[in-house]
């Protein structure tokens, strides 16, 4: 008799996990278009543990499960189909006395291989509608395609087509390939952005811990054009084209208590670490700018429990702390020739809603006239106490919040004089020992002073899918030039500051 | 604070306590974060900036720029006495989609300076000589009001066959491939894609002009828009050949007897310039026997009144023998 293991089903095997045990068959049902080549690489690792002479039955309910989260990490079954059936295959009991012989049945659902979507988005300031279609499991070895359009309030058109496959059926690392291009608004340094290019990613994750990671090539051709009356001189003097050849690695380690959150975009209790590495132009990889990049981010959050009031009392607090670093390179292979100074595009940006609350959107560091023409290092952190409000208690996605943050973001400047009469030599053309003292003068200048700061409360609604603020800011300690934010703000975003 | 930010058209009414709040905040302000590196010759100048088609190169030593429409500005401005230094540029960084335009100092006007566009360029002269008088001379006349419509007819000679002979020397004759290189899809990209495709949309851009004006449709081809390039050279030897004529009837070495050179001289200067300087004629790669060459037609225009012109203005406004 074959049937569904249910919770007591599963409690009776781990009783007896120590039992011997031996897998004679696996079968997969409901799976039509899917190839048996993927499907061998998932049910290989369990056939082996089944063949072994010592194997148990713990063994092969352990091995079970991870080919079922394996099936179902590869994105194209429905994920409560999951239907598993063990049956005792034993006819004759003289062969194996001791062992149990196990029949073992997959029920799987196919989702639907094409699938349509519209919508409407809030992030980063800019609401956008948007339209998609995805290809499921194209080939019948979880190759997928996606592609988008989406127009908003700053994106005026986003095109992106996205094809991606697991390597050797493993749904634990895909290779995507990625095109896209773009027009958007970028209001706070009066101009527009035009993205043209094309990528090959690799995303792997460690699937006991969540660690992703992922290294991506990119290509893009941007143009910085549209430029408003008001523009700057800085902004026009960085209008126009260039490519931007680089290779990113993207570390995340999410540590987030996200199941034991009221929602999972309000923690309790983790941490949350992301590391950001760019080489742009160096060596073989050409183009227009040439430097590296490193941003780090790590947020944590804790509760706060409160002597006399229940375990848990709702209230938390949480940190955060980003920092990153623009180092110009020289172009090809060496490490001494001179470097040319970060544009526009490639610097950070920081103030707002989302990061430095109290700011406008790009709000913080240099600033010529209006526009805010960002920097090349950064340093923001922040804190925040979240109380779950009188009326609705701990387990609501509401709470009070009370938060102080501050940030400095300075660009690299070139104090020497610049060689000029060089023949073809730029004059904006820095030495790499040139690059290097800006570079550690800039970040000594981080620690000058005080940070802009700012301080405000507010109340925090987490839905499931992005997290919404309403805060009161004051900003306290500013630099001439930087844009703060006295009274309202609202923030709409998946990661704060 | 920037004092650029424009207030909102509506604000809540800020109650008197919240207001006091709102005063007392920020309790500290540290000087401005200086600007990034490449922003530094941008904005540090006093003069005011003359945003042209250059090489990075050229506009450092104030050369002439080898787009026609900006170095007719740009030696109207010299001629004229109105000091400025030069900004190699694309039409990427301008209000209007064009080049040139000049942008004022930030120190003159307040904080916010809007740019000038080519078309009031002339009268933002006349003002800077009202304004400070210790600028340079100006040596810029007006055309007799005698001549002035007759100055019209000619201008359309100017905008019409000269454009499209430069237009189609430039961008559709392949013998000047790499001319078009070395000034506008070098300077945008080091990318060979990325110039290609801009050297393509170009092409395009140029051949629509050239179809704009007229009917300069090769016959051979149905369907298909191609230039007939003889045409459009043959009209601009006709047009040079008619300038060469006015300027010998003028007698003052500037058109339509004017006392110095006008704006006019300074528009038929920017094309008869670069014809000579880029499109010279024989000893040019790739140059071939029967070969036509718009810098050996200004040459020869008339009786050499066009290049007698041309290095007068050359040595007026640039300084430069020939």
């Amino acid at each position: 008799m074959s049937t569904p293991i249910d919770a007591q089903g599963l409690q009776t095997i781990l009783d007896n996990s120590l039992t011997p045990a031996a897998i004679r068959v696996v079968e997969l049902h409901g799976a039509r278009y899917t190839r048996r080549s993927l499907l061998d690489h998932i049910f290989k690792p369990l056939v082996e543990t089944g063949s072994n002479p010592n194997c148990t039955l713990g063994d092969v309910v352990s091995s079970i499960s991870t080919a079922q989260a394996k099936l179902s990490r590869l994105g194209i079954f429905v994920e409560d189909s999951f239907r598993v059936f063990i049956s005792d295959a034993r006819k004759d009991v003289s062969v194996h006395p001791e062992r149990t012989d196990l029949d073992i049945a997959f029920n799987v659902k196919e989702r639907s291989r094409l699938a349509l979507g519209a919508g409407t988005d809030f992030g980063n300031t800019e609401g956008s509608a948007y339209t998609n279609a995805e290809l499921r499991n194209i080939f019948g070895g979880a190759e997928t395609l996606t592609v988008n359009a989406r127009t908003g309030t700053r994106t005026r058109s986003a095109y992106n087509a996205i094809f991606s496959a697991p390597i050797n059926g493993n749904p634990d690392i895909r290779l995507a390939a990625e095109t896209q291009r773009s027009s958007t608004q970028k209001p706070w340094a009066s101009h527009e952005e035009n993205l043209t290019g094309a990528g090959l990613r690799l995303d792997w994750q460690k699937a006991d811990n969540g660690d992703t990671h992922s290294i991506a090539y990119s290509s893009i051709w941007r143009q910085i054009t549209g430029l408003l009356p008001s523009a700057s001189p800085t902004v026009r003097a960085d209008a126009g084209d260039s490519l931007k050849s680089s290779i990113t690695y993207t570390f995340t380690r999410d540590r987030f208590n996200r199941a034991a959150a009221p929602s999972p975009t309000l923690p309790q209790s983790g941490y949350l670490l992301r590391a950001v590495s760019e080489l742009a132009g160096w060596g073989p990889l050409q183009g227009d700018v040439s430097f590296s990049k490193t941003e780090v981010e790590l947020s944590t959050a804790s509760p706060l429990p409160l002597p006399g009031v229940k375990p848990t009392s709702g209230i938390s607090i949480g940190g955060g702390l980003r920092m990153g670093l623009l180092y110009p390179l020289p172009f090809g292979f060496n490490l001494t020739g001179s470097a040319m100074p970060s544009r526009i595009n490639d610097r950070f940006q920081l103030g707002g809603p989302t990061d430095v609350r109290g700011f406008k959107l790009g709000g913080l560091g240099p600033h010529d006239g209006a526009d805010s023409v960002g920097g090349d290092v950064y340093a923001a952190g922040g804190v925040n106490l979240l109380f779950p409000l009188p009326r609705t208690g701990p387990d609501s996605p509401l709470r009070f919040q009370v938060f102080a943050n501050g940030g400095r973001l300075v660009a690299l400047k070139h104090k020497g004089k610049s060689k000029q009469g060089q023949g073809d030599g730029d004059p904006l053309r820095i030495d790499s020992g040139a690059v290097r003292r800006s570079v550690s003068s800039a970040v000594s200048e981080l620690a000058s002073g005080l940070p802009s700061l700012a301080a405000g409360v507010g109340l925090v609604y987490a839905h499931p899918a992005a997290r919404f603020e309403l805060n009161f800011s004051l900003p306290l300690v500013m630099r001439r030039g930087e844009e703060g934010r006295k009274g309202l703000q609202v923030g709409v975003g998946i990661s704060f500051l | 604070m920037a004092a650029t930010t424009t207030p909102p058209p509506w604000q809540w009414p800020i109650p008197r306590p919240l207001q006091y709040l709102f005063d007392a905040v920020p309790l500290r302000v540290y000087e401005a974060t200086e600007l990034p590196a490449r922003s530094q010759p941008a904005t540090s100048d006093t003069l005011p900036s003359l945003y042209v088609f250059a090489t990075a190169e050229d506009a450092r030593r104030g050369r002439p720029s080898f787009n026609p429409g900006c170095l007719k500005w740009q030696t109207y401005l010299r001629l004229a006495g109105v000091p400025f230094r030069l900004v190699a540029s694309t039409n990427h960084a301008s209000p209007t989609g064009a080049l040139p335009f000049l942008l004022p100092p930030r120190s003159t006007t307040s904080c916010s300076t809007s740019p000038i566009p080519s078309s009031q360029l002339a009268s933002y002269a006349e003002k800077t000589h009202a304004v400070s008088p210790s600028t340079p001379l100006s040596v810029v006349a007006n055309i007799p009001s005698s001549s002035v419509l007759r100055s019209e007819a000619y201008q359309s000679l100017v905008d019409h066959p000269l454009r499209n002979a430069w237009l189609y020397a430039l961008y559709l004759d392949r013998r000047h491939t790499s001319l078009l290189d070395t000034f506008y899809t070098g300077p945008a990209s080091s990318s060979g894609l990325v110039r290609a495709t801009l050297r393509r949309q170009l092409r395009h851009a140029a051949e629509g002009e050239i179809l704009k004006m007229g009917s300069y449709l090769s016959g051979a081809a149905a369907g298909t828009a191609v230039v007939d390039g003889d045409r459009v050279v043959r009209e601009a030897g006709e047009a040079l050949e008619a300038l060469a004529g006015v300027l010998a009837e003028s007698g003052t070495g500037w058109f339509f007897g004017a006392e110095g050179p006008s704006l006019f001289d300074c528009a038929v200067f920017a094309y008869t310039f670069l014809m000579v300087e880029y499109m010279a004629g024989p000893g040019e790669k790739g140059s071939r026997e029967g070969d036509v060459w718009l810098g050996d037609m200004v040459r020869k225009a008339g009786e050499g009144e066009l290049e007698g012109h041309r290095v007068r203005i050359l040595r007026a406004a640039f300084g430069e023998g020939s």
